[in-house]
């Protein structure tokens, strides 16, 4: 009786708890970036067919289930039912398989896509073990193509206007994944680093976007900020031409110092690493050393001299001063490099920065590899396998692996339930305001 | 050259080196007192960069100064002295630089190594040599940017304030275009940076461009003596494009010349009023000129005209007009001059009027004496003759009149004498002109020779003919030609003639051409003359003969100079007389 007592007491006191400690449906989340908002528009607006989960899998979205056969060459996906897009559009398997193959045109791993009453096959030569995985990146967006061309998703939000650096999204009642708690988001692009922390110091703000070089400083003046892990890779790449010797390539991997970048530029935050994949994805990152090695690097160096050229694909301020301390690293090895402005092709050397999406390091693997515009063999899901053909892939020498780093927000102490997905995507649908006090 | 002319040129020449060493003096003082004007500004300009150098280091130091005794980078000082994290003031150094108005600035951890870097954020970690003696006066450094330049800074170094001096402060600014554009100079100047590293380059205040080859002399003095040079630069082929250049070296603590300061005088002005100067020396030339022309001419009258008509009356009284006076104009030399001159030909006239007058009268004193002396001989037999006859009318009349024969035949061979005298004075009184016309030389020789070879070779005499294979024509009269030349074979054979055991000896006659004139020799092998009788053999009257007239050479020098030649006598290489006959040759005709 006692303990009926109780329960029904603490049922009482929770029903009475204040709403500030609940999530609160209403208000408009103001979301500041230092890129253009269609990524965060992208995974806002539509779906995909399934989507990373906070364990290390791949959970349904749009595909309830799915099965394969035939070593997996043969995948199929049976469809969500009553799934409607924002114009009201039912989805159908047509639309997903135009979408699939929109998506990545004559590139799919697959080699072909047809839909079986409420399923969608894909079939390939080869095996894809991990294309649950590799549906589940933001690529692979199930869309419907409206009257007008603009393409219309299943997300919890729909676009009301966009246009620019700036995009307005209004939550979508009827969602097939439920209503998300605020109605709507205001993303401001393009935004100068400086002015978004004012705009987040002064309230115009909830999320905004953060640097890892920044992420210390902001945490010394009591920032709130959410990190990922390590989801972003900066690395070399090495490109053919006056690169073909591979004694230069080891060079290059040789002289960077790695925990300088680390330490200095990135402010301690991810790890410095050898590897294709940090090392919390696949627990042997640790096995490719980050350590440099200058006299050997001068030595490899002396074999192949001449100048050369490095460019960053970002131009944000720590990718080009992280550009120029790696030019200084290979002069001190005897290598003459020239920084040419970010984006300059036709560079011998590219400093890259290549986002891991996926949170499986067979699927991380397969995703880096292609990302870099290599095909690589699938030696098995285990471990060792996966450490022989990074490796194997690695030895070349063309891709330098330098740093993974985190992304970072800081969210305005008002924004409550900020979650990031594996990849460092803040799941926004989640986030709701803490009520302004009266 | 006539006096005119050489008056002319002297007062030209006077004129014109007058005016040249005018000019030339002028251009020099001009130049050098130019040269010491522009001295003047480049060290007034020298001076200015050096104070402003100073001042920029002293700027320099009191901004570092503050930096390092600024709150904010004591807490930095402190927490990297006491084993804080580097990498939290990577920016910091940008920051600090941006704030305090330095175009470069480096924190130096305790372990000298950059911390942060503001004109090179990438060179955290890497020592900085420079932070190892702070405090001191600012100094030029060669500073290495990440685009691969370098640059040259004035820098000061500081150590942090209260942070046991383990950190340092290195900063400072550029020394560039914008160091160059801040100091004041003046019109006609410009001024350059010579950065002697990297990629050589060459920096100006303001506008100014120009060749780094052409100062490259000057560069190299002052970059390898590390002392002050100066050079005339010529960047084009233009002279008033030249520039006094001065090359200051600037050193870095070690004293090594990283830069050279380039003061460059534009010498236009100069070139200009060189240039001025001559034109006006040209100027003033060519009116000198034209001065001289007139002054030459008016000094003409004054001297020169007296002069020539001198000079002409000269030549009249050389051609024989003695009457000839000339003006006296002045009472200075050349009047002196043209009064002595009349004084002397008034003389000479009336001496030679004396002289003709005495010689006249010697002439005809002399032709009374021949006269008297030719008439005596042949009267005095037709006295005796005369005498005999009236003394043999005493005698019967047999002997009278064989008396009588004998006196008439004598008288008539007196008589016949007389009249053969008188003839020969009268031919000599009466000396035809002489008709000329071509004349074959050698014809007339051998006609003479045809004549007088039988009478040769009865006195033994032999006959010599040297005559040129050579048409040799002279304008001549024949017939009197002819008759010099018997004249002159006539007394060779006399020369020749003598007891018959002396009779004989050679006689030579050749003819040949020699320098355009006709020459006829005839030389005999007798006695000879002496000087005396070479000089007197012309004279009239006078003869080396017994019973000679002295007038056949007379003839003959007439006639041969009736045929405008000459005539001498020499002696002869065989001992006798030689008579070289020189005529007056026709040119061949092609």
């Amino acid at each position: 009786m006692y303990r009926s007592i109780a329960a029904s007491g603490l049922l009482l006191c929770a029903m009475a708890a204040p709403a500030s400690t609940r999530p609160q449906y209403g208000g408009t989340l103001h979301v500041e970036t230092l890129d253009t908002p269609d990524a965060l528009v992208r995974m806002l607006v539509f779906d995909r067919l399934t989507r990373f989960d906070a364990n290390g899998g791949v959970s349904p979205a749009l595909a309830i289930r799915w099965s394969q056969d035939n070593n997996a060459q043969r995948w199929q996906f049976w469809l969500r039912p009553g799934v409607h897009f924002h114009d009201g559009t039912e989805m159908s398997t047509e639309d997903v398989v135009r979408s699939l193959n929109d998506a990545c045109a004559s590139h799919c791993p697959w080699k072909m896509v047809r839909a079986v009453g409420m399923s969608v096959v894909l079939t390939s030569d080869s095996p894809l073990p991990t294309l649950p995985e590799e549906l589940a990146r933001s690529i692979y967006i199930i869309a419907h193509k409206q009257a007008g061309g603009e393409l219309d998703g299943t997300g919890p939000f729909k676009t009301t206007s966009s246009g620019g650096n700036n995009a307005m999204l209004t939550a979508v009642n009827d969602a097939w994944s439920g209503r998300p708690f605020v109605d709507g988001i205001e993303i401001d692009g393009r935004r100068d680093m400086r002015a978004q922390l004012l705009d987040l110091s002064v309230g115009r703000a909830d999320i905004v976007d953060l640097p890892p070089e920044l992420v210390r400083q902001a945490m010394q003046s009591h920032v709130v900020v959410t990190a990922s892990s390590p989801v972003d890779m900066l690395a070399l790449t090495l490109q053919g031409g006056r690169l073909r010797a591979p004694e230069q390539r080891r060079a290059i991997a040789e002289a960077v110092d790695r925990t300088a970048l680390w330490s200095v530029i990135y402010q301690k935050q991810g790890e410095a690493s050898g590897s294709l994949l940090p090392n919390w994805l696949t627990g042997y990152a640790f096995l490719f050393s980050p350590l440099r090695n200058p006299a050997r690097a001068t030595e490899l160096a002396a074999a192949a001299r001449m100048p050369l050229t490095l460019s960053a694909d970002r131009n944000d301020p720590a990718t080009q001063l992280a550009a120029e301390r790696i030019a200084l690293n290979l002069h001190e090895a005897g290598l003459t490099v020239q920084v040419r402005p970010p984006g300059t092709p036709d560079v011998d050397i590219r400093l890259r920065c290549i986002h891991l999406e996926a949170n499986d390091a067979r699927a991380g693997l397969h995703e880096m590899v292609r990302e870099l515009g290599a095909d690589m063999d699938d030696g098995g899901g285990d471990a060792a396998s996966l450490y022989r053909v990074e490796k194997t892939f690695l030895d070349d020498g063309t891709v330098v692996p330098l740093l993974w780093l985190p992304r970072d927000y800081a969210v305005n102490p008002r924004v409550r339930g900020l979650a990031l997905a594996p990849d460092g995507t803040p799941l926004l649908a989640d986030v709701s305001l803490k009520a302004d006090q009266p | 050259m006539s006096l005119r002319q050489r008056l002319l040129v002297m007062f030209s020449l006077t004129v014109m080196l007058a005016v040249a060493a005018v000019a030339w003096v002028i251009s020099l003082r001009v130049r050098d007192a130019y040269t010491t004007q522009q001295q003047q500004r480049t060290a007034a300009l020298v001076t200015q960069f050096r104070r402003e150098f100073a001042r920029s280091g002293a700027q320099i130091g009191e901004r570092l100064e503050r930096v390092a005794s600024s709150e904010e980078t004591y807490r930095m000082g402190f927490d990297l002295t006491h084993g804080g994290d580097p990498a939290t003031y990577l920016t910091e150094a940008a920051a600090l630089a941006h704030e305090y108005g330095l175009d470069l600035l480096e924190i130096v951890g305790p372990d000298g190594k950059i911390v942060s870097s503001s004109q090179w954020p990438a060179r955290y970690g890497y020592l900085e040599p420079a932070a190892t003696s702070p405090n001191g006066p600012a100094f030029l450094k060669r500073e290495d940017m990440p685009d691969g330049t370098s640059q040259l800074a004035l820098i000061s170094v500081r150590a942090v304030k209260e942070s046991d001096s383990a950190v340092v402060l290195v900063g400072g600014m550029l020394l560039d275009r914008s160091f160059l554009d801040s100091l004041a100079i003046p019109e006609g100047m410009q001024i350059y940076l010579y950065r002697n590293f990297g990629a050589e380059s060459l920096v100006s205040g303001g506008d100014a461009v120009i060749d780094r080859h052409a100062l490259q002399p000057v560069l190299d003095q002052a970059r390898f003596s590390s002392t002050d040079a100066r050079a005339i630069v010529y960047p084009t082929s233009k002279r008033e494009d030249s520039l006094d250049v001065t090359a200051v070296p600037l050193k870095d603590r070690q004293g090594v010349a990283l830069a050279v300061l380039l003061i460059a005088n534009q010498r236009r002005d100069l070139a200009e009023m060189q240039q001025h100067i001559r034109n006006t020396a040209y100027s003033v030339a060519g009116l000198g000129v034209l001065f001289a022309v007139a002054a030459s001419l008016w000094i003409a009258a004054r001297i020169s005209r007296p002069v020539e008509q001198l000079a002409h009356a000269v030549d009249e009284v050389a051609a024989g007009n003695w009457k000839i006076t000339v003006t006296v104009g002045s009472r200075d030399e050349v009047g002196r001059l043209a009064a002595g001159f009349n004084h002397m030909t008034g003389q000479l006239s009336e001496q030679r009027d004396r002289l003709v007058q005495s010689e006249r009268v010697a002439a005809w004193r002399e032709l009374a004496r021949r006269l008297a002396h030719e008439l005596k001989n042949p009267l005095f037999p037709l006295q005796i003759t005369v005498e005999n006859m009236v003394r043999a009318r005493r005698l019967p009349s047999k002997e009278f009149d064989e008396v009588f024969e004998e006196s008439t035949s004598t008288l008539i061979a007196e008589l016949q004498n007389l009249k053969t005298i008188i003839g020969r004075f009268s031919d000599f009184s009466r000396m035809p002109k002489p008709q000329l016309q071509p004349e074959e030389i050698s014809k007339a020789l051998q006609r003479l020779i045809a004549l007088y070879a039988p009478a040769l070779e009865e006195k033994k005499i032999e006959l010599k003919v040297e005559i040129e294979n050579a048409s040799l024509t002279a304008m001549a009269d024949s017939e009197l030609l002819h008759r010099a030349l018997s004249n002159l074979v006539l007394n060779a054979m006399d020369a020749m003639d003598g007891p018959p055991e002396k009779t004989g000896g050679v006689l030579t006659i050749s003819l040949r051409r020699r320098d355009g004139m006709i020459e006829i020799r005839i030389a005999d092998s007798g006695a000879g003359l002496t000087p005396e009788e070479c000089d007197r053999l012309f004279t009239p009257y006078y003869t080396t003969k017994q019973h000679g007239t002295g007038l056949g050479l007379a003839v003959v020098q007439s006639i041969i100079a009736d045929h405008h030649g000459t005539i001498a006598v020499r002696r002869a290489e065989s001992g006798g007389a030689e008579f070289v006959i020189e005529l007056p040759g026709v040119a061949e005709k092609a």
